[in-house]
């Protein structure tokens, strides 16, 4: 028999035994698993009633007695159920469980506002960056007076007499404080309010490609005017070439750049993180996988190939190692340098192998072990040998429910035939007599013959072909039943339910 | 209906939808202690939050690769702090959830601030309490009152509070108020403006029957934080004090380190969660049970021999080393209470508590009064919790004797500022101020309850006591709480009995009444309970909410010296 069989039958739900008939397995659940599962019983119920009425329907009339007396059958088990739902109140913390909580959401409010602000930046930075990238390219002429004229060509600048007032500090201009254009957007600011923004610097802003340098570190570019002579506003003091710009026109490019360096840059810690999670990821979801197999081949079944399982402890012993690593590395990144991270970032690493490491104990140390080959092969033979055994009993068991439910039976009929006897003598029915001696015969059995019945079967003479051949077939499964030829047990009984059914319908038209 | 729950949604949507990546949860103090209540860390830690960062605090460094998850009380403080957080960013993204309703002029600032894009939700998550059990939630607030009066800032958060209990729950209330507490009217009305003003927040699905708020006032029964306790987690609190789920141990004589500061959450540990309510004598016998299951598997433990044993042993390992952790802690917890219990003859003192507050024989409570007041061994609180439910339950009683057992506690050196909380309390909450039948004299029903009572005996003398809110909410739910001492705000008027009780107490709620409420769940069907208080107090936190209520205010009593 194979091991992964498909059983039919009346099993019983929770420990797959065979009970042969509704009312058996309705009884053996009541027993058993009426503490376990109210919903499954209850669920059971439902099914029984329903293959109840199937049954019923399509049954015979005359034999509706082997099945039990209709839904009548167990009046005291369901109020049993019913009564265990509503008595007394629950432990708060078995309330059920229960939706989420009131929530609203601002983000729909919240994003036109900054979008609009956003959209404003967006428009200035992209006009100043055009400007730069004229104002810094090639064709800028080195001579100072004709590069002013350049400047002004690019940037229509804000005519001196129009404005009395630095923009930035709104102080008023005259011979201490002169005048001085932004480049950019051409407004007018005092020199102590004037940024400089490095030929070098503008470059890396303006090109498309910029990838932030560890040479230039955000900020660095600017430089604030230190000097009032003329000549500052073309050169560094190391001599390179520079652009004045007003305090508006560098916020506003300062945060591109930082938007840009942000876009482009993905710290260390966050590379080796991400491959952590993703080992973790991949270990979550082969951990069921394994844990099934181990099961199962623990139990000996043969659904799983146990090389397939060793193959995934294997992979999962090695996703384990490097996750492992990894956490170890993040965890001890930069701990060695002259300049020790800040103390919040060693925090986030000891985090994050604080996880990893909890990671591991709870999903991968507890991994189900795997039987070895030669345990394999015992647990299988056991295996085997169980199910077998099993089956043994439930058979037996549901010839002994099935002698039971007959023998009741037939008590009651004669009590009932009694009853009727005794009605005879005063009323003298004779449909009934004429009845009930018939009955007896309907019933298909193996095996077992009561009383009244042996009598009823001893008139009918021995030398019936079919008697014979029942009684032969009788005489070999109890044989084979003592070798414990369980195969040839279960073919010689459908042998004789067929012989036997053939006999009654013969005898049903003799009669 | 259960707030533990409620509030661990919360943040688990939270922390889930800024999706995956590092990230960093940034609080302010009060939701600090509303995230701790429900998650542990290492818990927390599984959904990837590394860090956790009061947004008050300066020391934090610029992570760009981390995600920023803010759970914070929308207060002004809160909004300035975020706006210049927003015009500087630390962190990457960020996810921003307000505990309570914030208003559009708040958003608008915080959206203008956002220059670099950074913000990516801005939500309202209505986790604005302390949520100590399922059926149990506070505030942490002590001192709400002076005098008669709400201070407003304990007004403004209380009702903040309830109404985030509510919306949390799904619950919209019928409301009703202890009629003879102004501060239970205020705050009941202020409630229901609340309600009327955010109706689109409160639309939820009607049920059959409506929900009941019922709003009390701690005046009303002063004597239940007044009493020892005798189940575990009541008292934990009573003798260490538990705060937010944490106690101090430090003042264990030759503690450990790692055992100064220990964790009880019902959330995290069994043990805990399986004897919170017990009795004192029956968590001897279930540590005892802890104890000698814990030796066996670390004898079984101890003969690591071979290779197999070494597996087994590294399988069982964390749960060896997490068993290890709570059998340690409860030990040392029970071993400090029945240390203290023993010291200070608190079974002596907590019979006659109860037969103080239960039976009321005055002659003989008196003289029992002061045999304790002289032993030594008992500690003044103690002496000061006697003398004080004494002045409480015979305050009317025509040969009390209140001067002479505080010139008793003089004598023995009890500290000025101690004795005068003898008067406090009948001035906050003595007879002139309750409306309820506390001691149970007035009311003949009661009266001739308590005398059959008296003759069948009573199961255990420390438990004698039950407290006020189980009679209120035993009357409330067999529809028997008179109209007239605890009216409806507002015309409608609940016919049914009713099913989901919201029960707030100003002035603090107590563990022994949480444990009420719990047996009340577990044994009315089709009853759910949920008991707030602005506070969970214990004597030594009731005493400051006293002090707090009567300072500055003329005392009633004046020209008396106790």
């Amino acid at each position: 028999m194979a091991d992964s069989e498909i059983r039919e039958g009346f099993l019983c739900p929770i420990c797959v035994k065979d009970l042969g008939t509704i009312s058996q397995l309705q009884q053996h659940f009541e027993d058993e698993h009426s503490t376990e599962d109210k919903a499954v019983l209850q669920q059971l119920k439902g099914l029984f009633g329903k293959a109840k009425r199937k049954i019923l329907a399509a049954i015979d009339s005359d034999e509706e007695d082997t099945v039990d007396s209709g839904p009548s059958g167990h009046p005291g088990s369901s109020t049993a159920v019913s009564q265990s739902v509503d008595a007394g109140g629950i432990d708060p913390t078995l309330w059920e469980p229960q939706e989420i909580g009131c929530m609203r959401s601002h983000t729909d409010f919240f994003k036109p506002i900054r979008d609009a602000r956003i959209d404003r930046y967006v428009v200035e930075t992209n006009k100043l960056i055009i400007r730069l990238d004229k104002l810094v390219g090639p064709d800028v002429p080195s001579d100072p007076s004709r590069r002013k004229i350049f400047e002004k060509k690019v940037v229509q600048w804000a005519p001196d007499s129009h404005v009395n007032l630095c923009m930035t500090c709104g102080k008023s201009f005259g011979i201490m404080r002169r005048r001085h254009h932004c480049r950019l957007c051409g407004g007018v600011m005092c020199d102590k309010c004037s940024e400089f923004l490095s030929f070098s610097y503008a470059k890396k802003l303006t090109d498309p490609a910029f990838k932030p340098g560890n040479d230039t570190p955000l900020g660095i570019g600017f430089r604030r005017s230190n000097s009032t002579s003329s000549l500052n506003s073309m050169m560094t003091p190391e001599g390179e070439p520079h652009i004045r710009i007003c305090w508006e026109c560098r916020k506003l490019l300062e945060r591109r750049a930082q938007q840009m360096e942000h876009r482009n840059s993905r710290p260390v810690i966050g590379q080796f993180y991400e491959k952590m999670r993703q080992h973790m990821e991949t270990a979550e979801q082969l951990i069921p996988v394994y844990t099934q197999a181990a099961e199962s081949l623990n139990l000996g079944e043969a659904t799983y190939n146990l090389a397939d399982a060793e193959e995934q402890k294997r992979k999962l012993v090695k996703l384990y190692e490097q996750i492992d690593a990894l956490s170890k590395r993040i965890s001890s990144m930069g701990l060695n340098d002259t300049e020790p991270p800040p103390a919040k970032m060693v925090q986030l690493q000891k985090a994050i192998r604080f996880h990893a490491s909890q990671f591991i104990q709870e999903n991968l140390m507890g991994l189900t072990p795997l039987p070895t080959q030669e345990q394999l092969v015992q647990l299988q033979a056991k295996r085997k040998a169980e199910i077998q055994r099993k089956i043994m009993l439930e058979r037996q068991a549901t010839m002994e429910r099935q002698e039971k439910e007959k023998r009741a039976r037939e008590e009651k009929e004669r009590k009932q035939q009694e009853e009727i006897k005794r009605h005879q003598r005063k009323s003298s029915n004779d449909v009934i007599r004429v009845r009930s001696p018939s009955r007896g015969h309907q019933v298909p059995n193996k095996g077992w013959m009561p009383p009244d019945q042996s009598k009823a079967s001893a008139a009918t003479p021995d030398d019936d072909p079919m008697v014979q051949q029942m009684n032969n077939i009788k005489h070999y499964i109890k044989q084979a039943k003592d070798a414990q030829k369980w195969d040839e047990v279960h073919m010689l009984e459908e042998n004789l339910k067929m012989l036997q059914s053939e006999f009654w319908r013969q005898s049903g038209f003799q009669n | 209906m259960n707030v533990v729950l409620a509030v661990k949604q919360y943040v688990t949507k939270m922390v889930d939808d800024s999706g995956q990546g590092m990230k960093v949860l940034l609080m302010d103090k009060e939701t600090t202690s509303i995230v701790s209540m429900v998650y542990a860390q290492s818990e927390i830690l599984q959904k990837e939050v590394y860090l956790f960062e009061r947004i008050d605090s300066s020391a934090r460094e610029t992570m760009k690769h981390l995600k920023c998850v803010c759970f914070l009380r929308p207060t002004k403080e809160n909004v300035d702090l975020l706006q210049q957080e927003l015009r500087s960013p630390k962190y990457g993204l960020y996810f921003i959830y307000f505990s309570n309703v914030i208003s559009r002029q708040d958003v608008k600032v915080l959206a203008e601030a956002d220059d670099q894009e950074v913000v990516r939700e801005v939500q309202e998550f209505y986790g604005d309490y302390v949520a100590v059990s399922p059926h149990l939630f506070s505030f942490n607030i002590v001192g709400h009152c002076q005098g008669n009066n709400w201070v407003t800032p304990a007004l403004t958060r209380s009702v903040q509070g309830l109404t985030a209990v509510l919306l949390s729950l799904k619950k919209c209330p019928m409301i009703r108020f202890q009629n003879s507490s102004e501060m239970a009217r205020r705050m009941a009305d202020n409630v229901r403006q609340v309600i009327s003003k955010e109706a689109s927040l409160f639309d939820f699905r009607r049920t059959d029957v409506p929900p009941v708020l019922l709003i009390l006032d701690r005046r009303d029964d002063p004597v239940t934080p007044l009493l020892n306790q005798w189940t575990y987690q009541a008292m934990v609190h009573e003798l260490l004090e538990i705060s937010n789920n944490r106690i101090s141990l430090a003042s264990v004589p030759g503690i450990s380190k790692e055992l100064k500061e220990v964790v009880l959450s019902a959330e995290h540990d069994e043990f805990y969660a399986n004897n919170m309510y017990a009795n004192f004598g029956e968590i001897g016998v279930n540590i005892k049970t802890l104890m000698e299951e814990f030796q066996k598997k670390s004898q079984g433990q101890s003969k690591v021999e071979s290779i197999q044993d070494m597996k087994a042993f590294l399988e069982n390992y964390p749960q060896f080393k997490k068993m290890s952790g709570t059998v340690s802690k409860h030990v040392t917890v029970v071993g400090e209470l029945s240390r203290l219990v023993g010291a200070h003859n608190l079974l002596e003192v907590s019979e006659t508590e109860q037969e103080l507050v239960c039976q009321g024989d005055h002659s003989l409570a008196l003289q029992k009064i002061r045999s304790l007041l002289a032993n030594d061994n008992v500690r003044d609180i103690d002496k000061l919790r006697l003398v004080m439910l004494y002045a409480l339950r015979f305050e009317k009683h025509s040969n009390n004797d209140v001067t002479g057992l505080a010139d008793a506690l003089a004598k023995k050196g009890v500290s000025e500022k101690l004795r005068r909380m003898v008067g406090a309390v009948v001035d906050y909450a003595g007879s002139r101020v309750r409306s309820s039948d506390l001691f149970g004299s007035k009311d003949a029903i009661t009266f001739t309850k308590k005398f059959f009572k008296g003759l069948k005996g009573v199961e255990n003398v420390y438990t004698q006591h039950n407290t006020l809110l189980q009679e209120l909410l035993d009357q409330l739910i067999k529809g028997r709480l008179k109209e007239a001492s605890y009216p409806y705000v507002g015309q409608a008027q609940l016919r049914d009995r009713p099913q989901d009780i919201i029960v707030f107490m100003i002035g603090g709620a107590t563990y022994e009444e949480a444990l009420a409420v719990h047996n009340m769940n577990k044994t009315i069907p089709g009853v759910r309970i949920v008991l707030g208080g602005t506070h969970i107090h214990n004597m030594k936190s009731f005493l400051d909410e006293i002090t707090h209520a009567t300072s500055g205010v003329s005392r009633h009593t004046s020209g008396r010296r106790w």
